[in-house]
Parts: C-alpha cells; sequence; structure tokens
C-alpha cells in the first residue's frame, strides 16, 4: 500500500512538475486545411508532420520533444489572422505557414510585432519584400526561379515568341509578371498573355487561343488541377509546340491527372522528390510509406521547414523566439550540419532562399530531371 | 428571452406607453455594449479578435437583416457592399493617407448611393429573380477588386491598412479596437432599434407583408424599397470600413460570392427579421467555428452539422425558436392554477 502512495505521489510530481513543460517545445502551423488551398496545405502539413516525428524519434530538439499544432485558415485571410494570433497567444515557437501569398499577407504583421519567425511556403515575389525581418520562405520565390526558366526558353528552345497562359490569382498573376519581366530581358516577345480562373474546368478556349498565336512555345502557370485540365485541353486542340512550366505543372499530382497529355512537358522544378539528390529522393520514399501518395512541393516545403527551425535552434543553443529569426537571416545551411536541410540553402537577409534547382521534362508518366541549375548567388 | 424584439411587435406601443417604460431591446443593447466592453479582459489577443471579427460580421448581418428579414427582398450583394466598404477604407487610408473617419464616412455614402442603384432591379424583380441580379452585381464587384490592379492591388490586395486614432491616441492595440468596434456597433445597433420603431420601420414591414396593400395605404412602395436596400447596403459598407483596419489587410476573396451566401445563413440561422437574430447569426458564422476547433480535422463538419440541423429544427432560426419556446413556456404558465 506504501509503494502505492509514493508511487502514486511521485506520479502527482512528476506530472504537476514545470520540467515536463520544459520538456517539450510548441510548434503551430496555420494553413490551408480546407478551401482553395486545401490540396496544397494538406501536403504542407503533412510534410510537417513527418519532419516533426522523425525528429521526435531522435530525441528532438535540445533535448526536448516537439508538440505540433495544426490550425485551418480556410484559405481565407480574416480567418488565418485568427489562427496565427491564437498560435502566438498559445506560445508557439514558430510560426509555420500559411501556403497561400494572401492569407500569408494578412497575417505576417502580427508575427513581425510579436518578434516570431514565421516560415511560410508562399512564392509570390511581394511578400519579402515589405521588410519584415521576422518572414521567411522554404522555397525559391517567383523572382528566384523566373530568370533561370527565361533563360532555358531562349537559350535551349530557341523560343522567339511564347504564349503565356496564367491562373489569375494571387500566385498566377505574380508568376505571370514576373515570367514577363525575364522574357523581356531575354528579348522573347509573349504572343498571348491568356488569364484563367481559379477552378476552371474548361480550358478549350483557352487551348484554341493558344494554337491561334501560335507562339514557338507555351508557358503554363496554373495550380495543380487547373494544369491538368489544360494539359488535356491542348493536347486535344493539337498543341505540338514545347510545354513549359515551373514546379507545378511537373508535380506528381499533375501527371497523374493528366495521364499522356503531360509527357513531354518541361520546366523548372525548385523542390521536387524526383530530383538527383539523395535527400530529396529519401524524403519522398518515406513521405509515401507515411501518406500512401507522392509528396509535392508543398510536402518538402513543411518539412524543409521544421529542420530549418531545428538547425536554427542548436545552432543558438537555446529556444530564443527573437533569436531563431537572427539565426535564421543570412544563415548557410549545409546538409552535412543538418540533411533535413535535403539540399545546401542559404537565407538571404530578406527571408527569401536560394539553393540549386532543376530543369525536368515528363517522360512516360514519370518527371525526370534533365539538368541541375546552380544557385543565382555566388 | 424579454430582448425579444420581433421587429412586427416593435413599434406596437403608442408613443405614450414608449416613454412610459424602458424598452428591454433598448436595455438590452446598452448592457450588452458595457458586457462587451469588459469581455476580452484576459482573453488574449486572439479572443479578442475573434470578439470583433464577430461584431464587425454582425453590422454586415444587421444590414441585410434589414433588406431581407425586414423588407424581405432578396439580396445575395452584402459581400459586394463589405467589400465596397472595406476597399475604400483600405485604399483611402493605406494608399491615400486620410484619416479613418472621413473614410468611413465616403464608403457609408458610397454604398448607401451603390444600394439604391441596386435597389432599381428589386422594384422590378422580386423573390429568386433579385437573388440572381444581385448575385450578379456582386461577381461584378469581385472582378473590379481583382482586375483593377492599379487601383485595389488586385490579387495581392492592400496590405498596411492602418486603425483609426481617438483624440490623438492610436487603436493599434486589440483591445483598443475591440472597444471602438463595441461603440460603433452600438451606435449602429441603437439606429436600427429607432429605425424599426419609426413609421418607416412600419413601412418596411408593409412591404415585407404585402407590397399591393402596403401601396394602397399609401405607402410608396419605390421609396421604400430603395432606402432598405440603401440602408442595408450602407451598413455591409461600414462593416467592410471596419474590417479593413480589424485585419489589416485586404484582398478580394473573403468578397466573394460565397461570402454573400455565408452572410445570408447567419441572417437566417440567428432569426431573420429580429433585432437580435444577425447577432446570434454571426456568432454561428464566425465564432462557433472558432470554438469548434479543439475537434481537430473534423471541426467544420460538425459545423455544417449543427447549422443543418439548426435549421431543420427551427426554419426560423435560433430567436425563432427561442420565441416559440417563450411562449409555450407562458402558456404552460397561465394555464397553471
Amino acid at each position: 500500500m506504501r509503494t502505492w502512495i509514493i508511487g502514486g505521489a511521485l506520479a502527482a510530481l512528476a506530472l504537476g512538475s514545470p520540467v515536463l513543460a520544459q520538456d517539450k517545445v510548441k510548434l503551430i502551423n496555420v494553413s490551408e486545411l480546407s478551401g482553395a488551398g486545401a490540396t496544397a496545405g494538406t501536403n504542407w502539413k503533412n510534410g510537417i508532420d513527418l519532419a516533426v516525428a522523425e525528429i521526435n524519434a531522435k530525441g528532438g530538439i535540445l533535448g526536448r520533444q516537439i508538440e505540433i499544432v495544426h490550425y485551418d485558415t480556410q484559405t481565407n485571410p480574416a480567418n488565418t489572422r485568427a489562427a496565427v494570433q491564437r498560435a502566438i497567444d498559445e506560445g508557439t515557437y514558430a510560426v509555420l505557414g500559411p501556403v497561400f501569398s494572401g492569407p500569408i499577407g494578412a497575417s505576417m504583421q502580427i508575427a513581425q510585432r510579436a518578434e516570431i519567425a514565421q516560415l511560410v511556403g508562399g512564392e509570390a515575389a511581394n511578400l519579402t519584400a515589405q521588410n519584415n525581418p521576422y518572414i521567411f520562405r522554404t522555397s525559391l520565390s517567383q523572382t528566384a526561379a523566373m530568370p533561370k526558366l527565361a533563360k532555358a526558353l531562349a537559350n535551349d528552345v530557341k523560343a522567339k515568341t511564347v504564349s503565356v497562359v496564367w491562373v489569375n490569382n494571387d500566385f498566377g498573376k505574380g508568376g505571370r509578371d514576373a515570367i514577363n519581366a525575364e522574357l523581356a530581358k531575354v528579348g522573347i516577345k509573349v504572343a498571348a498573355d491568356i488569364s484563367t480562373e481559379q477552378g476552371q474546368a474548361d480550358f478549350a478556349a483557352d487551348a484554341i487561343k493558344v494554337k491561334n498565336a501560335n507562339a514557338d512555345a507555351v508557358f503554363v502557370y496554373l495550380n495543380e488541377e487547373e494544369s491538368a485540365r489544360f494539359l488535356r485541353a491542348a493536347r486535344q486542340q493539337g498543341i505540338d509546340k514545347p510545354i513549359w512550366g515551373e514546379t507545378t505543372l511537373l508535380g506528381a499530382k499533375v501527371i497523374e491527372l493528366a495521364g499522356d497529355a503531360a509527357n513531354g512537358v518541361k520546366g523548372h522544378v525548385g523542390l521536387s522528390v524526383d530530383a538527383p539528390v539523395p535527400g530529396l529522393k529519401d524524403f519522398g520514399r518515406k513521405f509515401r510509406e507515411k501518406f500512401n501518395y507522392a509528396s509535392d512541393h508543398n510536402g518538402i516545403k513543411g518539412y524543409n521547414a521544421v529542420y530549418m527551425i531545428k538547425w536554427a535552434t542548436e545552432k543558438q543553443k537555446k529556444f530564443d523566439k527573437k533569436g531563431l529569426a537572427d539565426t535564421l537571416r543570412g544563415a548557410t545551411i549545409k546538409v552535412s550540419e543538418e540533411p533535413g536541410i535535403l539540399m545546401d540553402t542559404v537565407v538571404l537577409k530578406n527571408g527569401d532562399l536560394d539553393r540549386e534547382s532543376f530543369l525536368a521534362e515528363v517522360k512516360a508518366g514519370k518527371q525526370e530531371i534533365v539538368a541541375v541549375l546552380p544557385p543565382v548567388g555566388p | 428571452m424579454n430582448a425579444r424584439t420581433d421587429f412586427a411587435a416593435v413599434g406596437q406601443g403608442a408613443p405614450r406607453r414608449a416613454l412610459s417604460r424602458i424598452d428591454p431591446a433598448l436595455v438590452s443593447i446598452v448592457l450588452a455594449a458595457a458586457i462587451l466592453w469588459f469581455a476580452p479582459v484576459g482573453m488574449g489577443r486572439y479572443g479578442t479578435y475573434v470578439l470583433t471579427l464577430w461584431l464587425v460580421m454582425a453590422i454586415a448581418v444587421m444590414g441585410l437583416n434589414l433588406t431581407l428579414g425586414v423588407a424581405g427582398l432578396k439580396s445575395l450583394a452584402q459581400a459586394a457592399f463589405m467589400g465596397i466598404g472595406a476597399y475604400t477604407v483600405g485604399i483611402l487610408t493605406a494608399k491615400a493617407g486620410m484619416s479613418w473617419y472621413p473614410a468611413f464616412a465616403i464608403a457609408t455614402l458610397a454604398t448607401f448611393a451603390m444600394g439604391i442603384v441596386v435597389g432599381f432591379p428589386a422594384l422590378r424583380v422580386r423573390a429568386h429573380y433579385l437573388a440572381f441580379v444581385t448575385l450578379a452585381f456582386t461577381s461584378l464587384v469581385w472582378l473590379v477588386l481583382r482586375n483593377e490592379e492599379w487601383l485595389t492591388g488586385g490579387t495581392f490586395g492592400l496590405s498596411n491598412i492602418p486603425r483609426p486614432t481617438l483624440f490623438g491616441a492610436r487603436l493599434d492595440d486589440a483591445l483598443s479596437f475591440h472597444r471602438f468596434v463595441v461603440v460603433v456597433t452600438m451606435i449602429l445597433t441603437l439606429a436600427i432599434w429607432w429605425l424599426l420603431r419609426s413609421p418607416w420601420g412600419r413601412a418596411f414591414l408593409a412591404l415585407r407583408e404585402n407590397p399591393v396593400r402596403a401601396a394602397s395605404l399609401g405607402v410608396d412602395v419605390r421609396a421604400y424599397t430603395l432606402l432598405a436596400f440603401a440602408i442595408g447596403s450602407a451598413y455591409g459598407g461600414m462593416a467592410g470600413a471596419l474590417y479593413a483596419p480589424l485585419v489589416e489587410f485586404i484582398d478580394p476573396s473573403p468578397f466573394a460570392i460565397s461570402a454573400s451566401f455565408f452572410l445570408l445563413l447567419m441572417v437566417v440561422a440567428g432569426g431573420s427579421g429580429y433585432l437580435f437574430g444577425p447577432f446570434v447569426g454571426a456568432l454561428l458564422g464566425v465564432v462557433l467555428p472558432e470554438w469548434l476547433r479543439f475537434t481537430g480535422g473534423l471541426y467544420l463538419i460538425i459545423f455544417a452539422a449543427i447549422v443543418l440541423l439548426l435549421l431543420i429544427a427551427c426554419p426560423k432560426g435560433v430567436l425563432g425558436l427561442a420565441e416559440m419556446l417563450w411562449a409555450r413556456a407562458a402558456r404552460l404558465v397561465r394555464r397553471t392554477p
């Protein structure tokens, strides 16, 4: 009986002890788990879950286990702001997400005011142009990717004219503005500038416009499902000009949905599980084993975000929220130091990233990397 | 429940009687404002933000409640008016550097004027045909907000929208801005309370119940239809004018067609035509999903199920159900010897 009493007292002491709270570090992810951004947000969340499980299994960060919480934004700016505020009120060590640029724009001031690092999945160029020292990307921005693409179109395709098909949301419009500017720099004329809608089902009219423009190449910048629909429509209209795109167009989901229509599509890929990089391939395998489907670039971004936090915390040797952002800004994270970062990554002062990327082609229903492109910076 | 203020009941008392006793609705409004003034203490910034968002949405729903619940005009344009109000304030304060107060006045007047313009079709078409016309208007406004990038920021939206100042003091922190919104909401609720007790309110009701009979009794159907639309729209605009500095960022997505449907749901779920229906409706639409977050990934399914069951159980909304239960209880008490 006495053993039970002592045991019970010890258990109560342990439960009530502040040491237990010290054993954990809370990370809150705020992402698009419903609404228009659900596909991207769910991949991002799964990438985070995979990284957290791995890190916890290996003893956590500086001996502390990660406690991960996910909040849905409904892809709505007002709800995103509520969720990010809640995350900060609940003492998150850093804010993870969101992925879509609009919700990021609505919430980044709160993390900035609280002096907490916010690691986001957004690629729109304007996010890191607002002098916010607490925002960090987890992938290349559109302004980093588009010069590489424009050069490839000029040098490899020898295109003089290009038709640009884009989705009229913050992602597509940002990409369209960036590629048009870069195409102009390399002397390529935009033969047709075609705006489409998010969630658009029928792309026959757009494919006919592209066909009639008869440009040397087609540049497609749409979300996943729309990319697949456009590719099918383009093939039905008999468009035989090279079709190029950026990361999304060559994603696993697009290839799966478009079927044979995706074959022959080329483009620039920032992050891909098919890249000839051991870390990325390994990540792709683990992700498939855990979630039973292939991760897109958003899954890799979420995974990277957690490892960026781990690396910076171990670098500063303490859990200091402001210090985390200070450590990340201007950092160079090498795979040799932190394998979870997957590729050597430079975090620029404004929160942008610089690292290698890839030129890829879809062959027989699979993405194949045809060239590795060096980082933009020295 | 004594704040049960079916608009049909409002204004039934003779002026002398209204003066001789204090209206329970009026007491409720002032009391609720006092509670909401202190409510966020200890709630944290998140709780305060959600409370403020609830009040802002309640203002928009109040406007739609006037158009739909009182005057019986089925409008799906309320999100568009909210968008016009939000963008007017966003552009004038963030881009042109104007103070919030004149920007708010311009947003109110602009949406009032737009309400009159959109109200014209309501003179010719009714019921779901009117809903279609207003739906088209919402789409049109959304397209302008998205495509006119030089003015509205397009899909990238407008960032860093400043919050108002009051007598030189900044209202940047969550609690100060919440209290500011509480005062504005109280004023706007009192205005609606007064309006519905006035002959105008009774004319709106007549319009809803039987436009032909209303016309035969000398109610200017054209003027009152336009007025109902314009006032309802102006409330949407005022809600937008508060939404922009609350979120400090606006893009076209919260003002799309789906948002109009959601506002309509709040009117119906809260109790269409009741003075406090918009507050209950907005509570269901804004606060309930936040409360349900503890259920994890299932929270939106549970939310949808609750709303569905609620509307099956009480088609007249929460306040309709409450009124019915109140009446039954009163009957029971009367029967008891």
